[in-house]
């Protein structure tokens, strides 16, 4: 896998002499040497950072002026009540909002300090660099290889494609099962297999971010402990932001949690062991000991 | 005091109004199904004649086709009910497989010589080739390079150079196709053999893949090898049976094999149906076993209007005599036309409206305008076609072209939207899941949508079909001829329709003559092949509404 | 995973490559083609019929002028053969095409909705739904050859006076033919009544009959009338069989008069294709009169498709 990241990034990186644009100023300085602050466990860089973000359904708003900086190679949980908007801003990082009509976005999300709601920005060039794993399993009617290789194959990722395939399904702890079947079809399989299928999908051209829209919600206990042992593993290589509405969940994977509360609004964000055990608002503390929601 | 607030019971409320209204419903909703249920039986009798077999005729296949048939069915059912819904689709295909092998192979006997059939293969066959191998070649070719290469492939092996293109501008030929070279060639293997070359490996193909599945290679190549025996067996032994080996090999392949394919995908996949197949296996040989007693006792079978010669004769004034075969191949050659020219434009329509269009007052007006389109009578589409082709566009009147083009019209909003309703049946999430990866509509379109909505498209348009091929309005308002002695020679040429020949047969020819001989027959081949095509597409409507 | 290359990388425009481009013009082009259709026959369908009123040199076998447009929109005479051009005689037999189909398809195909939608199983839906769809699929010259060679000689001892080509089988046969439109279009307007609706009947202890007569029938009847005008536009638009069964002298007859069914008369879509017999390619009074007629039948059915879709746009109960 280290293979494809420094193969990817080459590939990527024909940028390398280009001006540092007014977009690169506004991110903190300590941004230049994300690579090497990663390996320091107390402060990760921001690798997402929103500020004063409104997401608006028609007349309604979804998002009330969120800001929030999202730690690089961190498992970053949103957590809150349905209806919160949680699902909403995970989808405002990749831009699946573009999708649905009636949603406006206002304020500014940056991806590495570009605001990916700038008027250049391609929102599928974008979606190639942060990948997204749904709430249901959805794999396409195609074979488990047809699956895993089909971002490999619309980003013309160059490489040795069986390699990469093999690589993402051991990555997913799916390999073992399916190695001797890679021909038959994605929907064979069972939902918590499916949903690791998923998991291979996303991070096979791999991308920098995974975002996950309660990954679990559809599977049983055992997938469920499967899955979340996985977006662990995943963490050390990528930045994963997953959207839950179980709490224990959240406690358990995540190193920074977001609780979105009623109204769109982000009401604490900060490491998951503070949140859960000394949380600075009171409705976070009734949310969390299930007051309510 | 107590007693009062007990009950001693519900009472009831009178059901007689809803019971009577229940059956009258019922009543109405059958009566336009057996109405036409009891009319085709009348015109079915009027063609095939039944009665005027001799009884010992109708006894013997009693005995050996339809008591065997019926205890292999009743042990099938009560062994596994599947068992026999497999055993009666099998039948039902071997049907439907052998009528259209026939019409497949009245196009490589009268249209189509094997060998520019062979030549036409090749010539699309090698650039395809060449495409495939620059796309998978190298990812950084420029899509602009890709695509000029293709095209320059594709007109190369179809036209040489400089080709039509040359010949506008009074440049003769230089380099000869693909195409002409191959058609040109002096010498060329035995047209059966040809014909089992471009039919076969396909076939075969398919076969293996649907039987053997995820099989060892063993079993897959004996597959393909089983199928492409019968193939040549096909073209082999058709002169034993007074055919010419072209139309056995067609038949072999496209009427035979396939259900035998099935038949032995069922065996081998399905242990538990495989019960089922004794229902085919029984109507096959109680078929054979009851034509070779009749024929030796000597029963007459009944002396049906439908019969060999009224399928492969042209039509006559005398209604006896008169055949229908110059109508089927019309129908054919138009069916053909019409799926080339509206299925693409109908589907990409669909694909528009349902993954591109932006929600404004342009795509409401393609929206209504569509709906209203559907609407339109079939005879002011034929006006249509007379007006625009044949008066403004001086094209010739009644032919395969311009009937195809407007039975494409007259079909398109249907196509557009049965297509639209199958595209909208692909769930949200996958078109979510391929956006999530960073596709592009176009890639999203191409390897999600189409694919999943496939068989709901193929549907759609397999009906929208069936209806172009019923209609007779729009061929006779752009002048197609009543009366057609032979099949036409190439698209340009005027055709007859099978429709077109029964309003001919009832309306030129009024008669009791032609009442009771050929326009029932005309009726029965007809309809029966408008309830396989429906049929067709029934079944495959179920099959992908389950699986969904 | 240099942060440099990313404003690039973000910023490289996927949807103006050219396979986007290709496929996203090629799609548009398909969907534009049907604009492209109804332009096509609005303005051919004018222009010739423009033709036909404004023709006044005598033509081959035709004595003096052609009609006007009042004289063609009131006459009462269609002989085109001496010049009269009275389209009202061939409306009235249209007129009658839709009377007579609509007393059978109407009460058939809104009963069989009912059934279909409240009363049927599963099971028996799987099988009377194809069932209907085949209906649907026969093609219309095989209904005409059913009228006239089934369907008239069965009625003749029952009906006095009924010829061999007359308007009662026509009718007969086009009101069987459209009862799967009324049928499956009203059955989806009843199917669209929410479940809610039905149990808050039952709960009230209606039973079954008065929850379809007095629910389930008033809260899709948007969609039934809707049902009912595309049903009698398909009516006024079907040829063949009437153009076998109902003959082809055209007569002024009252529609609203049950005597004059046993009449044979001449639809405006059989006058098109009687016309055309003789004269297909263009510029004889033939081709011009079926012009004029074609415009008429279009403008009529093109206005009832509209009235439909207002009907079940405008009057459709908000769930």
């Amino acid at each position: 896998m280290s293979d494809n990241t420094s193969e990817f990034s080459a590939d990527a990186g024909d940028g390398e002499t280009a001006d540092p644009t007014a977009d690169d100023m506004v991110i903190e300085t300590d941004v230049a040497s994300a690579t090497s602050s990663s390996e320091t466990t107390t402060t990760p860089d921001p690798i997402i950072r929103s500020r004063d973000l409104d997401v608006f359904y028609g007349e309604e708003q979804a998002l009330d002026s969120i800001d929030i900086d999202i730690p690089e190679n961190r498992v970053t949980a949103i957590i809150g009540p349905s209806g919160c908007g949680k699902s909403t801003f995970l989808r405002c990082i990749n831009r699946m909002n573009d999708r649905i009509e009636a949603c406006r976005v206002e304020g500014e999300l940056s991806l590495r300090g570009k605001n990916v709601y700038d008027p250049d920005v391609d929102p599928v060039a974008l979606r190639r660099r942060v990948g997204m794993v749904f709430q249901e399993p959805n794999p396409f009617p195609k074979s488990i290889y047809d699956n895993v290789a089909y971002g490999l194959e619309i980003q013309d990722v160059e490489g040795d494609h069986d390699e990469i395939v093999e690589q993402s399904l051991k990555r997913a702890a799916l390999w073992d099962e399916v190695s001797h079947q890679l021909d038959s079809s994605g929907l064979e399989l069972s939902g918590g297999q499916q949903q690791r299928l998923c998991i291979a999908r996303a991070i096979a051209p791999d991308p920098e971010v995974l975002l996950m829209d309660e990954p679990a919600s559809a599977l049983d206990p055992v997938a469920t402990s499967q899955v979340e042992d996985l977006i662990e593993e995943l963490a050390e290589d990528y930045t994963v932001v997953i959207v839950t509405h179980n709490m224990q969940q959240a406690a358990r994977i995540s190193d920074k949690t977001a609780v979105f509360l009623t109204g769109g609004e982000l009401v604490e964000f900060g490491d998951t062991d503070q949140i859960f055990e000394n949380p600075e608002h009171d409705r976070v503390e009734d949310y969390i000991t299930g007051k309510f929601g | 005091m107590a007693t009062n607030n007990e009950i001693e019971g519900f009472g009831r409320v009178s059901r007689t109004a809803g019971t009577l209204f229940r059956y009258l419903l019922l009543a109405a909703t059958l009566f336009g199904l057996v109405f036409v249920t009891i009319l085709l039986v009348y015109v079915a009798n009027d063609a095939i004649r039944p009665l005027t077999a001799d009884p010992g005729w109708h006894l013997t296949f009693f005995l050996t086709l339809v008591i065997p048939t019926l205890a292999a069915g009743a042990y099938a059912n009560r062994r596994d009910i599947a068992a026999l819904r497999t055993g009666v689709f099998t039948i039902g295909f071997v049907v439907v497989a052998l009528m259209f092998s026939g019409g497949a192979a009245m196009i490589f006997v009268d249209i189509v010589e094997p060998l520019t059939w062979l030549a036409f293969l090749l010539a699309l066959a090698v650039p395809t080739a060449v495409t495939m191998a620059v796309v998978s070649y190298d990812h950084r070719v420029s899509f602009v390079a890709q695509f000029v290469v293709t095209v320059a492939a594709f007109y190369l092996s179809l036209f040489g150079v400089p080709g039509p293109l040359g010949s506008l501008a009074g440049v003769s030929t230089m380099v000869p196709s693909l195409f002409g070279f191959v058609a040109g060639l002096p010498f060329a293997p035995a047209p059966w053999l040809m014909m089992a070359m471009t039919f076969g490996p396909p076939v075969a193909y398919v076969g293996s893949r649907y039987v053997a599945g995820d099989r060892d290679r063993r079993t897959h190549v004996l597959v393909g090898a089983g199928v492409l025996a019968v193939v040549l067996a096909g073209g082999a032994l058709a002169p034993f049976a007074g055919v010419d080996p072209v139309p056995g090999v067609v038949v072999a392949a496209v009427g035979i094999a396939p259900p035998l394919v099935y038949a032995a995908g069922t065996a081998v996949n399905r242990p538990t149906e495989r019960v089922g197949l004794l229902v085919p296996a029984t109507v096959v040989v109680g078929s054979l076993v009851g034509a070779v007693a009749v024929d030796v006792v000597g029963f007459a079978g009944p002396q049906s209007w439908v019969d060999w010669a009224f399928l492969t004769s042209s039509h006559s004034s005398t209604a006896a005599e008169a055949g229908f075969y110059p109508a089927i191949g019309g129908s054919i050659l138009l069916m053909l036309t019409v799926a080339v020219l509206a299925f693409p434009v109908g589907i990409g329509a669909a694909v528009y409206l349902e993954e591109y269009a932006p929600n404004n007052r342009f795509t409401r007006i393609i929206d209504v305008n569509i709906s209203n389109l559907a609407g339109v009578p079939s005879v002011v589409y034929g006006l249509l076609g007379l007006g625009l082709f044949v008066t403004y566009l001086n094209q010739p009147p009644g032919t395969v072209l311009l009937g195809g083009a407007t039975l494409g019209l007259l079909i398109l909003p249907i196509v557009i939207i049965s297509a639209r309703e199958a595209i909208r049946a692909v769930p949200e999430e996958t078109r979510a899941a391929s956006y999530g990866m960073g596709a592009t509509k176009w890639q999203t379109v191409k390897n999600v949508v189409l694919p999943r909505s496939f068989s709901g498209i193929l549907t759609g348009t397999i009906l929208a079909l069936g209806r172009a091929i019923g209609e007779t309005a729009p061929l006779i308002m752009i002048g197609a001829p009543n009366v057609k002695y032979s099949l036409p020679a190439g698209l340009s040429e005027a055709a007859s329709a099978m429709p077109l020949q029964v309003y001919a047969w009832s309306s030129l020819y009024a008669g009791d003559d032609f009442y009771q001989k050929a326009v029932p027959a005309g009726v029965v081949v007809l309809v029966a092949i408008l309830l396989a095509m429906n049929s067709i597409a029934i079944v495959l409507r179920n099959k992908y509404q389950s699986t969904e | 995973m240099s942060g440099d290359s990313l404003a690039d990388d973000l910023t490289r425009r996927t949807q103006n490559a050219p396979p986007e481009l290709l496929s996203r013009t090629f799609f548009f082009v398909c969907a534009a083609l049907s604009i492209a259709t109804t332009i096509g026959l609005i303005v051919l369908l004018t222009t010739e019929a423009a033709k036909f009123f404004t023709f006044s040199a005598p033509l081959v076998g035709v004595e003096g002028e052609t009609a006007t447009v009042v004289e063609f929109l009131t006459g009462t005479e269609w002989q085109p053969t001496s010049g009269r051009f009275g389209v009202l005689a061939l409306v009235t037999a249209t007129l009658m095409v839709m009377i007579g189909s609509s007393i059978i398809a109407l009460p058939l195909g809104v009963g069989t909705a009912i059934y279909l939608s409240e009363y049927a199983s599963p099971r028996v839906r799987s099988i009377l739904k194809p069932g209907l769809e085949i209906l649907a699929g026969i093609p219309t010259v095989v209904y005409g050859f059913f009228a006239i060679i089934y369907i008239t000689p069965m009625l003749q001892p029952f009906v006095p006076g009924l010829g061999t080509f007359n308007m009662l089988s026509a009718c007969i046969v086009v009101g069987i033919m459209i009862i799967p439109m009324v049928a499956s279009i009203s059955e989806d307007a009843m199917s669209a009544v929410p479940e809610e609706l039905r149990q808050a009947g039952y709960g009230m202890g209606a039973t079954k009959f008065e929850v379809s007569t007095d629910i389930v029938v008033p809260s899709a009847l948007s969609g039934i009338f809707s049902s009912f005008i595309l049903a009698l536009s398909r009516a006024i638009g079907e040829t063949m069989a009437v153009t076998i069964a109902a003959g082809s002298t055209a007569q002024f007859l009252n529609p609203f008069n049950p005597a004059t069914y046993t009449e044979r008369a001449l639809p405006m879509t059989a006058a098109m294709i009687k016309l055309i017999g003789g004269d297909v390619t263009g510029g004889g009074l033939a081709y011009r009169s079926v012009f004029a007629i074609g415009i008429t039948l279009f403008v009529i059915t093109l206005a009832m498709n509209v009235i439909s879709d207002y009907v079940a746009q405008r009057y459709r109960e908000e769930y």
